[in-house]
C-alpha cells in the first residue's frame, strides 16, 4: 500500500518536473509535426526516467513491475496533458503483441524484436494497428484485405480504415484474409508490415472536429515475407482478439476523457439561467448531481479493481462499464455546457483540449462512442459475456466467407 | 477510497441471503399488501434471531459493534427478497442517535432492548413532502411533544421514535415512546411498511439535542439510513435484473429467446450498468460513515440506487409482458417497494439538492 503511494508520489513529482517542457501549455499552438517531435523527446525522457514499459520485462527495456504501477503512472500522467497520444496505440497493443507472437518459432527474431521494442519505448519508432476496414469494424472478421501466397512469402492487397497514427508509423500489425473459402473467422492470418514498404499508401482522414489522426491505408501488391507472419495460417483471429485483450487494465477516466465535473461546476458559478444564478437552477443542479453520482460510482469501481489487483485477485467484469457510461454522459454534459454558455458557447477552437474545452469535448464525443468498441457492441458484450444472454442472430455463421451475400 | 469486503463481511452477505431466500413466502407477501397495519413477522423474527438488530450497536449495550458496511450487506439481502418490515433501517437510525447523543441512562434504557429486538423504533423527520423540514410543525419542550408526523414508516408498530421537532424557534431531536400517542394507519400500496400518522399531544419525550447541531445530526442520521436503504434498493435491483435475464433466456417469441433481441438484451445490459454503479457507490458510502465526505458519498449512493431500482422494476415488468402485471406473478411487490423506498429517507430532488449544496456551497 505505502509502496504504491510512494510510487505515485515519485511519478507525480517526475511528471510535475517535466510539465513545463512537455505539458498542455508547452504544446499549445504547436503544429502536429512539432508536437510529435516534442512527443518523441518526452518518450525518450520518460524511458530514461524509468517510467516506460512499466509492466514489461526488463530484458525488453521495460521496468518489470506490475500493471498496478502502470495504471498508477498513466492515471497521474493523464492530468498533465503530455504528448503521448501518438504512442498510445503503438505501446498499448502492437508492440506487446510483437513481444508475444513475433519472436519466431525458435526465438530467431528475438534480437530484431528487442530493437523494435526499445525504439518504440523511446518514441523513435511508432507501430499502428491495421484492423478495421470499410467492411469490417464492429464485425472485424468481415474484413476483405487479402494476403495470397507468393513463392515462400505473401502478397497483400486491400484497404484498411480508421488506422490511428498510420501517417507517422514505421510498422504495423495487420490481419488479412488468407482463405475466403472457409467461415469468416477461420480464414484470417496475422502479420506485421513495414509501413515504408513499396505499395503502402497512407491517406489521412479529416474528422468532424477538424483533426486527422486517423487514416485509410491502401496495400497494392505489398510483399510480405513468411517470417512476418505472427499467427498460424488461418489462426489470425485469435491473435487479433489477444491484441484487443492484452491491455486489460488501463487508466480510466470517469469523465469520459472530457472535462472534469469541477469544470462544469466552475462554469455554472459564472453563468446565469434566465438571469438568475445557474447554480440555483434545479435543472442545472440535477445535471450536476446525476453526473456526480454516476462518476463517483465508476471511480469506486476503479478503486475496487485496483484494490483487487493489489490483493492478487481478478477485478470484476463491471470495469467494462467505464467507457460506455462515461463517454455518452460526457457528450450530453458538453451539449448542456455549450447551450448554457450562450454567445460564448458558439466560439470554437479546433486545437483546444477535449479535457478542458466544452466545444472540443462535444464535437469529439461521437468518436469516443464508436472507437475501441461502439456503445452497441459494448452492450452486446455485457449482455452476452457477463449476463449470459444469447448472441444476436447471425446469418453468416458457419458460412464460407465467399458465400456470404455482400 | 472504497473498500473490498473482508471474509467476515462476505460471510454476513452470504448467510443473510441464504436464510432470507429460504424463508421468503411470496403468498404471504401478497396477502400482506391488502392488510393495513400488518407486517411479515417471520422476517422480523429472523432479523432478531440472526442478530441483525444488534449488528451496528456497541458491544457494551449488547450489540455486535459492527457498522454500516455490515448492516448494508444485510439490507441488500433483505431488499433482494423485499423485506417484510422496515425496522432494520429505522432501528439503526434511532440507535445511532441514542449512542451519539444520549445520556448513560438513555442508552442503558433503550439500546439493549433495540439490540435484542425487544423494541421497534421509528424515525419521524418528514412533514408533508419535506424529508427534513426547515421549521418542523411538531414542537417540543424539554419533556413534552406536540403535533402530527404524517405517514411515518413503521409508525403503527413502533415502540419508540426519534423525532425532528421545533424548540424555541430552532430544530431539535427528541426521543419519544409511542405507547401514549394516537396513531392512524395509512392505507398504502405497500402496507407492510406500516405507515402511520402519529399525533403527539403533550407526549412525554426526552430532548437529545437542539439548535444547529440538531439539524447536522439529523442529516447524518438521515444519510446513514439512506445508505442502508440504498443497499436495500441494490438488493431489489439485483433480484429484478436476474429475474429479467432468466425470463429473457426462457421466453421465446418469433422463434428465438427474447433475450436475443437487442431491444431486450441491451435494456438488461443497461440495467446492469446502473446496478453496478449503485453497488459501487453503496460500498463506498458505507465505508465512509463518520468520515469527511460521507454526505456526498451517501447522496451518490442514494441517487444511483434509487435510479437503479426504479429502472429495474420498470424494465423487468416490461420484459415480462402481460404476465409481468399479474397479481400472482408478484413483480408488483418490487414495483410497490420502489416507490416506498424512493420516498423514505427523502426523494431524489432532496438528495440532488443536498449533494449540490455539499459540492458547491450554493443552496438551492
Amino acid at each position: 500500500m505505502s509502496n504504491l503511494d510512494d510510487y505515485r508520489i515519485e511519478a507525480r513529482n517526475w511528471l510535475a518536473s517535466m510539465a513545463g517542457m512537455f505539458g498542455c501549455e508547452a504544446r499549445h499552438g504547436l503544429s502536429h509535426e512539432d508536437d510529435l517531435a516534442l512527443g518523441r523527446e518526452y518518450m525518450r525522457a520518460r524511458h530514461d526516467a524509468g517510467f516506460s514499459g512499466i509492466n514489461w520485462p526488463v530484458e525488453f527495456g521495460g521496468q518489470g513491475l506490475s500493471h498496478i504501477e502502470k495504471v498508477v503512472f498513466e492515471t497521474e500522467e493523464m492530468q498533465f496533458g503530455m504528448p503521448v497520444g501518438y504512442f498510445g496505440i503503438s505501446l498499448g497493443m502492437p508492440v506487446p503483441i510483437l513481444m508475444r507472437y513475433g519472436l519466431g518459432e525458435n526465438g530467431e527474431h528475438l534480437p530484431w524484436v528487442k530493437e523494435r521494442v526499445l525504439r518504440a519505448l523511446r518514441g523513435e519508432e511508432i507501430w499502428c494497428q491495421l484492423f478495421s476496414e470499410p467492411a469490417g469494424g464492429s464485425d472485424l472478421a468481415g474484413l476483405r484485405t487479402r494476403a495470397e501466397t507468393d513463392g515462400n512469402g505473401w502478397r497483400l492487397n486491400g484497404q484498411k480504415l480508421w488506422t490511428s497514427w498510420a501517417q507517422y508509423s514505421d510498422y504495423g500489425v495487420i490481419i488479412a484474409r488468407t482463405d475466403p473459402t472457409v467461415a469468416k473467422h477461420n480464414g484470417l492470418t496475422y502479420f506485421w508490415v513495414d509501413m515504408k514498404a513499396a505499395g503502402v499508401e497512407v491517406r489521412p482522414i479529416k474528422l468532424a472536429g477538424g483533426d486527422s489522426h486517423v487514416n485509410e491505408v491502401f496495400f497494392d501488391d505489398v510483399r510480405l515475407e513468411d517470417s512476418q507472419r505472427m499467427s498460424p495460417v488461418g489462426g489470425g483471429f485469435a491473435v487479433a482478439m489477444a491484441t484487443l485483450m492484452i491491455e486489460r487494465y488501463v487508466a480510466t477516466d470517469s469523465g469520459g476523457f472530457g472535462p472534469h465535473l469541477d469544470l462544469f461546476i466552475d462554469l455554472m458559478r459564472r453563468l446565469e439561467v434566465n438571469e438568475r444564478p445557474a447554480l440555483g437552477d434545479g435543472r442545472v443542479r440535477s445535471a450536476i448531481a446525476r453526473n456526480h453520482a454516476m462518476r463517483a460510482g465508476l471511480d469506486s469501481i476503479t478503486t475496487r479493481a485496483m484494490l483487487m489487483l493489489q490483493a492478487g485477485m481478478e477485478p470484476g467484469p463491471e470495469g467494462a462499464l467505464n467507457k460506455l457510461v462515461s463517454v455518452r454522459s460526457r457528450q450530453k454534459l458538453s451539449e448542456l455546457a455549450i447551450d448554457l454558455m450562450g454567445a460564448d458557447g458558439l466560439q470554437f477552437d479546433p486545437s483546444a483540449s477535449q479535457k478542458q474545452d466544452w466545444g472540443s469535448s462535444w464535437i469529439n464525443s461521437p468518436t469516443g462512442r464508436i472507437a475501441g468498441g461502439a456503445d452497441e457492441m459494448l452492450l452486446n458484450t455485457i449482455a452476452e459475456r457477463i449476463l449470459g444472454l444469447p448472441q444476436d442472430h447471425r446469418p453468416d455463421k458457419g458460412v464460407a466467407f465467399n458465400q456470404i451475400p455482400a | 477510497m472504497s473498500i473490498l469486503y473482508d471474509e467476515g463481511q462476505e460471510a454476513i452477505a452470504n448467510e443473510s441471503a441464504r436464510i432470507l431466500e429460504a424463508r421468503v413466502n411470496k403468498a404471504r407477501q401478497l396477502e400482506l399488501l391488502e392488510m393495513v397495519g400488518e407486517y411479515d413477522e417471520t422476517f422480523w423474527h429472523t432479523a432478531v434471531e440472526q442478530g441483525w438488530t444488534a449488528l451496528a450497536i456497541g458491544e457494551e449495550y449488547g450489540g455486535l459493534g459492527l457498522g454500516l458496511v455490515e448492516l448494508g450487506l444485510v439490507a441488500q439481502a433483505a431488499g433482494a427478497i423485499i423485506s417484510g418490515a422496515p425496522f432494520l433501517t429505522s432501528g439503526y437510525g434511532v440507535a445511532h442517535a441514542i449512542e451519539t447523543l444520549g445520556t448513560d441512562e438513555i442508552r442503558a434504557n433503550w439500546l439493549p432492548g433495540l439490540a435484542a429486538g425487544q423494541f421497534r423504533a421509528a424515525v419521524c423527520f418528514a412533514e408533508n413532502n419535506s424529508p427534513l423540514p426547515m421549521r418542523p410543525l411538531v414542537s417540543s419542550s424539554e419533556d413534552r411533544l406536540s403535533g402530527r408526523k404524517p405517514a411515518v414508516t413503521g409508525g403503527i408498530k413502533a415502540d419508540l421514535a426519534l423525532v425532528y421537532a421545533s424548540i424555541d424557534g430552532g430544530p431539535a431531536l427528541v426521543l419519544a415512546p409511542l405507547d401514549a400517542t394516537r396513531r392512524t394507519a395509512v392505507a398504502s400500496f405497500d402496507n407492510s411498511r406500516l405507515f402511520a400518522d402519529i399525533d403527539f399531544d403533550g407526549t412525554p419525550c426526552h430532548l437529545l439535542v437542539s439548535g444547529e447541531d440538531a439539524r447536522r445530526l439529523a442529516l447524518d442520521v438521515l444519510a446513514r439510513m439512506a445508505v442502508v436503504t440504498a443497499h436495500e434498493q441494490v438488493g431489489g435491483a439485483q433480484t429484478l435484473l436476474t429475474t429479467a435475464r432468466d425470463y429473457a433466456l426462457t421466453r421465446k417469441a418469433f422463434g428465438q429467446p427474447i433475450g436475443a433481441f437487442q431491444s431486450v438484451k441491451h435494456r438488461i445490459a443497461e440495467l446492469y450498468g446502473q446496478l453496478e454503479i449503485a453497488r459501487a457507490n453503496c460500498i463506498n458510502a458505507a465505508s465512509k460513515a463518520g468520515q469527511e465526505g460521507f454526505l456526498v458519498a451517501a447522496a451518490d449512493a442514494r441517487l444511483s440506487a434509487t435510479e437503479a431500482y426504479d429502472t429495474a422494476a420498470r424494465d423487468c415488468v416490461q420484459i415480462h409482458g402481460g404476465i409481468g402485471v399479474t397479481w400472482e406473478q408478484g413483480l408488483h411487490l418490487h414495483m410497490r417497494r420502489t416507490r416506498s423506498l424512493a420516498s423514505e429517507q427523502g426523494n431524489m430532488l432532496f438528495w440532488e439538492d443536498l449533494l449540490v449544496d455539499e459540492l458547491t456551497g450554493v443552496a438551492a
